[in-house]
């Protein structure tokens, strides 16, 4: 349904996407995710024909967005970043007026109109003045306007951006009930949306897509890297060559803990083998003191981490601390 | 089909966003005062009009017949029309620096429009608002001229009319295409007050200079053109001219939204 080549835009000598690749098949949603300043909302700008692509092509529904804009446009519906709302305009008067520059006809409006008002729980906002709207109903009013004339194609630029926690469930929900007749791309760097609404996630950094795989295959590449979180008391180097020795055990690495004489070390293992105890062993033996010691598993975000971050991969991050310490919102709200 | 459809969505939008903006009914009050108060100092004033023709015929001295009404239409459609290009670029900044700063100039740019259509339309929906702005002027001319005696051939007021909505159609149509320049109302309406003031000046200059320069700027000149339509000279040469500044203004804003869209980062 869109089919995305050697997409590449810059200005000026700045390249704000290189060669991104990816398609979308018909009734599945994708999730398009990336830090910001990675070049989501320039691809997204192209796909909706806002931008034209410096090199490379964007199909959508078999058209081309440059050369065949027109057709694109109608097959598609497009929520920017900012949703693009007129304040002195009411709800239901703006709806009106997204149905009909989007070629709906007179006859269906009203009840596209109304069903696009059911969706996104606008039912008692329609005859409010968009100025005077939250945050939250200024979103969904740019959803509504993304859905209204039932687009094949929908492209979402971070739809739940700015919302609280019971409504980006919402969104959410009312996001996996279009999919299905609706192909839907959608960009963020939340990645709990990503595991919970879509199909496949493409990870883009610095303008270049990382990976491209559905979100639980993307997690089982890293999932093989289960491993331990240990703290010892009288590091050596020689404790590192035997940990190294041990099977099963992939990659050490060495932090020195601040004030402090411990050193934390993250050993990563090889899927499926249980080294614990050999490790454990192979410290005490070597007159280290061992002060903790835990297992870690890698989350969606280790691999958004490791995939985005151009540093050493991180150590793997404890999933136990990642639910405790989380300050993200999202890592509370959702199961 | 879907083009008219189109354009009707543009034009009535855009046309309602006047009536819903404060700013427009300030604007609009103070045009509806000045025209009122400079209709009644024309015509009724001491030194208005028709004190001015029956202190002549006191006098005694034989002069050629006056036509009152002609006369008055004359300078009050020559006022009116200076006014308007005060008016126009408070009218005009907000077409297209107002979607560009709300950022809905994207759900346009995405929509399955022609730029060409959304230029037109907001042309139109403006010009519509400035029409209804003639309303209570157009009531008051038309008690005027009911008393006037010999009576006020119609074709005559009528054509002065439609040169004052065309000349306001060029300068909104200039208006718009500089509004689509910047994120900024207040620039957009400074820049339109300057090349409403240079077309001014050009006229003026014109006028200094003398053959062949006079009737050259002549031809190109709106004001020149507004002229004839007020005097009742329907020149076809003239409709030319407002309709290519008018054609000139929507082309310039097709073309800056398309550049815009190649260079936006």
């Amino acid at each position: 349904m869109i089919e995305v080549e050697h997409l590449s835009k810059s200005y000026g000598p700045h390249a704000a996407i290189e060669d991104v690749f990816f398609t979308v098949e018909p009734g599945e949603i994708l999730g398009f995710l990336g830090p910001n300043g990675a070049g989501k909302t320039t691809t997204m700008r192209i796909l909706s024909g806002y931008l034209p692509a410096s090199s490379g092509t964007a199909r959508v529904a078999g058209y081309d967005v440059h050369t065949q804009s027109m057709a694109v446009r109608q097959r598609i519906g497009y929520l920017p970043e900012n949703p693009p709302l007129y304040n002195e305009m009411t709800v239901l008067g703006y709806l009106h007026f997204v149905a009909q520059i989007k070629g709906v006809s007179a006859g269906d409006r009203r009840q596209r109109v109304d069903l696009a008002i059911q969706q996104c729980s606008l039912e008692t906002e329609t005859q409010t003045l968009i100025g005077r709207l939250s945050k939250g109903f200024r979103q969904r009013v740019g959803l509504a306007q993304a859905i209204v004339h039932n687009p094949p194609v929908i492209i979402l630029d971070e739809p739940t951006v700015g919302l609280d926690p019971r409504q980006i469930m919402e969104v959410r929900k009312l996001i996996k009930g279009l999919a299905g007749n609706h192909t839907i791309i959608l960009s963020t760097h939340i990645l709990p949306e990503v595991s919970m609404t879509c199909d496949r996630v493409a990870i883009i950094n610095h303008g270049k897509i990382v990976a491209t795989d559905a979100p639980d295959t993307l997690m089982e590449e890293l999932i093989g890297r289960l491993g331990y979180a240990v703290e010892v008391g009288g590091m050596s180097q020689l404790l590192t060559q035997k940990l190294m020795a041990i099977s099963g055990v992939r990659e050490v690495t060495v932090e020195e803990i601040p004030d402090s004489a411990h050193t934390r070390l993250q050993i990563t293992c090889h899927g499926e083998t249980e080294p614990g105890s050999a490790i454990a062993n192979a410290i005490i033996k070597s007159g280290c003191q061992l002060h903790e010691m835990r297992r870690t598993r890698a989350t969606l975000e280790d691999v958004f981490l490791e995939l985005t971050t151009e540093e050493e991969p991180l150590p793997i991050a404890d999933t136990a601390i990642d639910k405790a310490d989380a300050d993200d919102p999202e890592l509370i709200v959702d199961p | 089909m879907t083009l008219l459809a189109n354009l009707f969505a543009i034009f009535r939008k855009e046309l309602q966003s006047y009536f819903l903006s404060p700013l427009a009914y300030v604007v609009g009050g103070l045009f509806w005062l000045l025209s009122g108060i400079v209709f009644v100092y024309l015509l009724l004033s001491p030194n208005g009009i028709i004190q001015e023709v029956a202190i002549g015929e006191q006098s005694g001295i034989p002069m050629p017949p006056v036509d009152v009404a002609y006369i008055f239409l004359l300078r009050y459609l020559g006022i009116i029309g200076s006014l308007t290009s005060f008016v126009v670029p408070l009218l005009s900044m907000g077409l297209y620096a107002e979607e560009r700063k709300n950022g809905t100039l994207e759900l346009l740019a995405t929509s399955p429009l022609t730029n060409w259509v959304v230029a037109l339309g907001k042309l139109l929906g403006v010009l519509m608002f400035y029409i209804t702005l003639l309303i209570p002027m157009l009531i008051l001319e038309l008690v005027a001229f009911a008393a006037a005696d010999p009576p006020v051939p119609p074709a005559v007021p009528l054509l002065a009319h439609l040169g004052l909505i065309l000349l306001a159609a060029a300068l909104l149509s200039l208006g718009m295409f500089l509004s689509s320049l910047t994120h900024s109302n207040i620039i957009a309406a400074i820049l339109t007050f300057v090349v409403v003031l240079l077309l001014a000046i050009m006229d003026l200059v014109g006028r200094q200079l003398g053959q062949p320069f006079e009737g050259a700027i002549a031809q190109i000149s709106l004001i020149k053109h507004y002229e004839n339509y007020v005097q009742g000279i329907f020149d076809s040469s003239s409709l030319f001219v407002f309709a290519s500044y008018i054609f000139l203004g929507i082309f310039l804003t097709a073309q800056s939204i398309e550049i815009l869209r190649f260079q936006r980062s």
